[in-house]
């Protein structure tokens, strides 16, 4: 074989690779919505959202206990990477990394701010005030802003066809959940707070993927995300849960009563499929930039109606089949791309 | 000293020098430098310069088949050097380069 091939070859595989990470991030994003439902009816959270609605209403119950939840996820993700990253020998990589704070992880915590409190209570804000339906759809465009700012920031290359692919898997998503946003639009009140934690959600993943993306340029993966992760834990241990105790609602209280088994298998389970969607999501971007990462990493829309009716028997509706084939279709334009265009990610 | 910084920014460094470097030369260097021992770290070392290139920092100027071994026999080396864009994330991450 001929040095042209195989440098082709070699180049196939890099590829490959990379989506090969995109689509287990879209598995293990569509396995985290299991823990992430059922953790919402286990105590202490149930009676947590009662006390808080009995004096706030439902909307902002929904908010607070969200914030919690999520508090308690950034801490199980943090102790599932400590461990891979035990595994893989990289504490001594990340003694390294986060040293290098200007030039490196600073761009790791600036992407904590936009994937955590913006992205993620966005999104819970637009399910407690519109619904979750709603907070789906709205979550799918995130891919849209984040290859149009790592285009126009630094320059990196999307096709025409990789494009078409993102926004076919986007239709999909949009048909999957469509019927409900409708119902959805219908009955909700102070939605204009929904609609801002969608528009949160979409810019927040979209941004922080790019940012990561630049911090990736010159750190490991692994590392870059452990990082990304220590921020967020920071930020809701440290600043938010603090300043919503401050502020009289019953953080601490609910927090300590966490420790029972069930609830705590939860979290366990939400923090491993959470962490290693992410690990899996920030090791794509390298090899297949950020845009397709985040396209691909978009069926996680699919896998979630499919767990869920794995587990939980609801049956989904003929949409969801309509919304799953385009989303079939959208990766199927994606894979099929001649990869010769994609030697080198950015432009020169 | 040199071992204090992130590899990447090793890496970077390793390839500023104008004739470029061979993947198996700085895979060898980084393994000394920062005593990391064994293939499993080998591999990972020569996957960031994959990562790097194909973020736009490193271009292969010259490519050949291991026959002997080297690094790994039947795989393509690869020789390494800076584009602009690396040159200018290397430059950002504080190198002495530029």
């Amino acid at each position: 074989m001929d040095l042209q091939a195989l440098k082709k070859q070699e180049h196939q595989r890099r590829v490959k690779k990379g989506y090969m990470w995109a689509l287990f991030c879209a598995v293990l994003w569509g396995l985290w919505y299991l823990p992430g439902t059922a953790v919402w009816v286990l105590n202490p959270f149930d009676e947590m959202y009662g006390e808080i609605a009995a004096g706030s209403g439902d909307g902002m119950a929904l908010v607070i206990v969200a914030v919690l939840i999520t508090a308690f996820n950034a801490l199980t993700v943090i102790l599932a990477l400590m461990v891979w990253n035990g595994a893989l020998g990289k504490f001594g990589e990340m003694k390294r990394t986060i040293k290098e704070f200007k030039p490196c992880s600073k761009w790791f915590f600036l992407a904590s701010i936009f994937g955590g409190p913006i992205a993620i209570l966005g999104s819970f804000m637009a399910m407690g005030f519109v619904g979750g339906a709603f907070a789906a759809v709205a979550a799918l465009m995130y891919p849209v802003v984040g290859s149009i700012l790592a285009s126009k920031w630094y320059g990196e290359k999307i096709s025409r066809r990789a494009f078409a692919g993102i926004g076919l898997i986007i239709a999909g998503g949009f048909t999957i959940f469509g019927g409900g946003v409708l119902t959805e639009l219908g009955n909700g009140n102070v939605m204009w707070l929904g609609y801002l934690g969608g528009l949160m959600a979409a810019t927040g993943w979209g941004i922080e993927g790019a940012i990561a993306g630049k911090g990736l340029d010159i750190a490991e993966p692994d590392v870059g995300l452990t990082l990304r992760f220590l921020g967020e834990n920071i930020i809701w241990w440290i600043i938010i849960v603090p300043v919503l105790a401050i502020m009289g609602f019953p953080m601490f209280k609910y927090a300590l009563l966490a420790f029972e088994p069930l609830t705590l298998l939860v979290l366990v389970f939400a923090g491993i499929t959470f962490g290693f969607c992410y690990v899996t999501w920030y090791k794509s971007f390298p090899l297949i930039g950020v845009g397709r990462g985040q396209g691909i990493g978009n069926l996680y829309g699919l896998f979630a109606v499919i767990f869920i009716f794995l587990f939980f028997g609801d049956v989904p509706s003929w949409t969801i089949l309509v919304g799953g084939a385009l989303c079939l279709l959208g990766s199927t334009v994606m894979f099929s791309e001649d990869t010769s265009e994609m030697e080198s990610l950015r432009g020169d | 000293m040199a071992a204090n910084r992130p590899i990447k920014f090793r890496i970077l460094e390793l390839c500023s020098n104008g004739g470029g470097k061979w993947n198996y030369e700085i895979v060898q260097q980084i393994q000394k430098e920062y005593g990391l021992k064994g293939n499993y770290h080998r591999d990972s070392i020569n996957f960031d310069i994959i990562e790097l290139a194909s973020g736009g920092m490193l271009k292969d100027v010259e490519v050949k088949v291991d026959e002997e071994g080297i690094y790994k026999k039947g795989f393509l080396l690869h020789k390494y050097v800076l584009t602009d864009f690396g040159k200018i994330r290397a430059a950002d991450a504080c190198l002495v380069y530029v």
